[in-house]
């Protein structure tokens, strides 16, 4: 007498739930070069980790004798897995039945999946393909009613975005509330080319008299330009790496901090070229990441959503070791002025930073708001403030360091009001109000235009000015602490890496409204 | 194809039609904000086609140039 009949119909099951819609639809996931779930979380995951939960939950079709005739597998899997050694929560839509859509799921896995990720406290990675769980059109058949619209367990990713890190690859067509699953997330990838993203795809779109493929209605570079998804790789391996490469720069959660890791980059490294990297023309651009890629732990600069308000980089390294969220300008877009994009891209970063715990550094040229008709039609003085809001609401460690442009309020945003901050500038650095050059015209129009050479009178002034807005002037009265040899910056960087670890505090970060 | 990412007037064009040009090199410098902001190929290749003049006044997301990558 024993129990192996019953564990052997439990494997029995366990088997068909294993060819997931049957093999004409893995044929056809394969032969549009995607994987399916299964062959996703081992590829994500570290070998023979993976723990399912509820493998056997889905519709088993019976005979007149009750005896189990066919079964499959509900269409969202998940589990406990491991990623380089470190337990996390992996859940994955499988668009072999039915699309990924709620005809074929069983909700209460997807419940369960995040339930389990917030509760453990532990990151959680969703794959998501299809609606991600939500209704079809057939959804009112399979129902034999309409449903009033509601997002069950919504709650849990509201709770889980303040408490785990969530990363959210969309490797396949997502619609609906499998968007919102993807945009829902601290960390989102897409595949080039495979994978499209939108509220509601081509076929509901022609409806409104556009007729749009997948790509040109959600494709990668719709998605990155509007920062709905951080980023998008040429593969599925390569999304698998991003979101392994993104967690390891933070903790499991809010309740815990990382850790140092060994370094054998030297914090005191100088690099001789730092000293001319900034142009003496005043109107020449230069390029930020080689200066970023300097200045960090060699190759650890890990870039966050490239291609959504450019005018700042921003991205995880390590300095020393210690896992740091770093922001630079680049003047390549808009000479370092912050759009509307640029400011959402700075909300949210700062308050990923701020929620993980991690110090933030900040390398600073900015000139300013952009200006103009186009800034104004998007809200860029709104946007700007909800960013200073943000900057202004963290408590975790900051250091800015001002390379060159500092001007009016959104330069002002290099620090958060009166509370301190490490704070230096490079040699080239200029501030102000306004850049001289936006206003000397205005601001000297009388002396100008009553000059008999107006053009030299112009020049005179420039001249005269040029000499007062050096930064050794601003260092005499202390408006700036230090200027340093940008040689000697990678060691400053360190050292606050250092200072910052024992100052880090766990737990729920607490903001109270931005304008 | 590239477009411009950024709003701004066109200060120079230092390219031609059927010009071949090297990586990284510089096409077109647009002025944005007061500062000069280089265009550069990302790779080798031949231009095709320049779709603006020197002066005018272009915004993000506009067609600036074709170039075929070689």
């Amino acid at each position: 007498m024993s129990w192996k009949k019953e564990l052997e119909e439990k494997v029995k099951r366990e088997k068909l739930s294993e060819k997931l819609g049957g093999s004409e639809r893995v044929k056809r996931q394969h032969d549009s070069g995607r994987y399916t779930v299964r062959e996703r979380i081992h590829l994500l995951t570290d070998k023979n980790s993976f723990q399912e939960v509820g493998k056997i939950a889905g519709k088993a079709i019976y005979d007149d004798n009750n005896d189990l005739i066919d079964f499959k597998g509900s269409n969202f899997i998940f589990g406990k897995a491991k990623i380089d050694g470190r337990t996390i929560i992996v859940g994955g839509d499988d668009f072999t039945l039915r699309g990924g859509s709620a005809d074929a799921s069983i909700k209460e896995k997807h419940h369960k999946c995040e339930e389990m990720a917030l509760s453990l406290k532990l990151p959680l990675i969703r794959i998501v393909e299809g609606s991600g769980g939500g209704g079809s059109v057939k959804t009112i058949e399979t129902t034999g009613r309409a449903n009033v619209p509601e997002v069950e367990g919504w709650d849990l990713v509201v709770k889980s975005m303040g408490t785990i890190p969530r990363v959210a690859l969309g490797l396949g067509s997502v619609a609906g509330l499998g968007a919102a699953h993807l945009a829902s997330s601290h960390y989102s990838v897409m595949v080039k080319d495979k994978s499209a993203m939108f509220v509601a795809g081509p076929p509901v779109v022609a409806q409104i008299g556009q007729n749009l493929t997948k790509n040109e209605l959600g494709g990668y570079k719709i998605q990155l330009k509007s920062g709905a998804v951080d980023d998008a790789v040429d593969t599925e391996e390569e999304a698998f790496e991003a979101a392994k490469k993104f967690l390891s720069y933070l903790p499991n959660s809010i309740n815990e901090l990382t850790e140092q890791i060994k370094t054998e980059d030297n914090s005191n490294r100088s690099a001789e070229w730092l000293i001319e990297a900034i142009p003496k023309d005043i109107k020449s651009v230069y390029k930020i990441r080689p200066i970023i890629e300097e200045l960090v732990d060699k190759g650890s600069f890990f870039e966050i959503s490239k291609e959504f308000g450019k005018s700042v980089v921003t991205g995880f390294c390590r300095l020393n070791g210690w896992s740091i969220a770093l922001m630079a300008s680049d003047p390549y877009s808009y000479g370092g002025c912050w759009t509307a994009e640029t400011c959402k891209k700075v909300q949210k970063f700062v308050d990923l930073a701020e929620t993980f715990h991690l110090p933030i550094i900040y390398l600073v040229d900015c000139p300013g708001f952009q200006v103009g008709l186009d800034a104004e039609k998007k809200g860029t003085i709104k946007e700007g403030v909800r960013a200073m809001s943000a900057i202004w609401q963290t408590k975790t460690p900051w250091m800015s360091i001002i390379i060159r442009n500092c001007f009016g309020v959104a330069g002002a945003a290099h620090k958060r009001g009166s509370s301190f901050i490490t704070r230096y500038a490079w040699p080239s650095a200029r501030w102000g109000s306004l850049p001289l050059e936006g206003g000397i015209e205005a601001a000297y129009r009388k002396d100008i235009e009553n000059s008999s050479n107006p053009k030299k009178e112009l020049e005179k002034i420039n001249i005269r000015l040029n000499k007062l807005r050096s930064p050794l002037r601003t260092a005499e009265s202390f408006w700036i602490e230090e200027i340093i040899d940008p040689r000697n910056t990678r060691e400053l960087m360190c050292e606050f890496a250092d200072l910052s670890a024992p100052l880090r505090t766990t737990g729920l970060t607490h903001r109270t409204m931005r304008p | 194809m590239i477009y411009s990412e950024v709003s701004g007037t066109i200060s120079e064009i230092l390219v031609s039609n059927n010009q071949i040009v090297d990586n990284d090199s510089t096409l077109i410098v647009i002025e944005c904000m007061k500062m000069l902001i280089p265009i550069n190929a990302k790779k080798k290749g031949k231009i095709i086609k320049i779709f603006v003049n020197e002066g005018d006044v272009i915004n993000e997301g506009d067609k600036i140039l074709d170039i075929s990558y070689i």
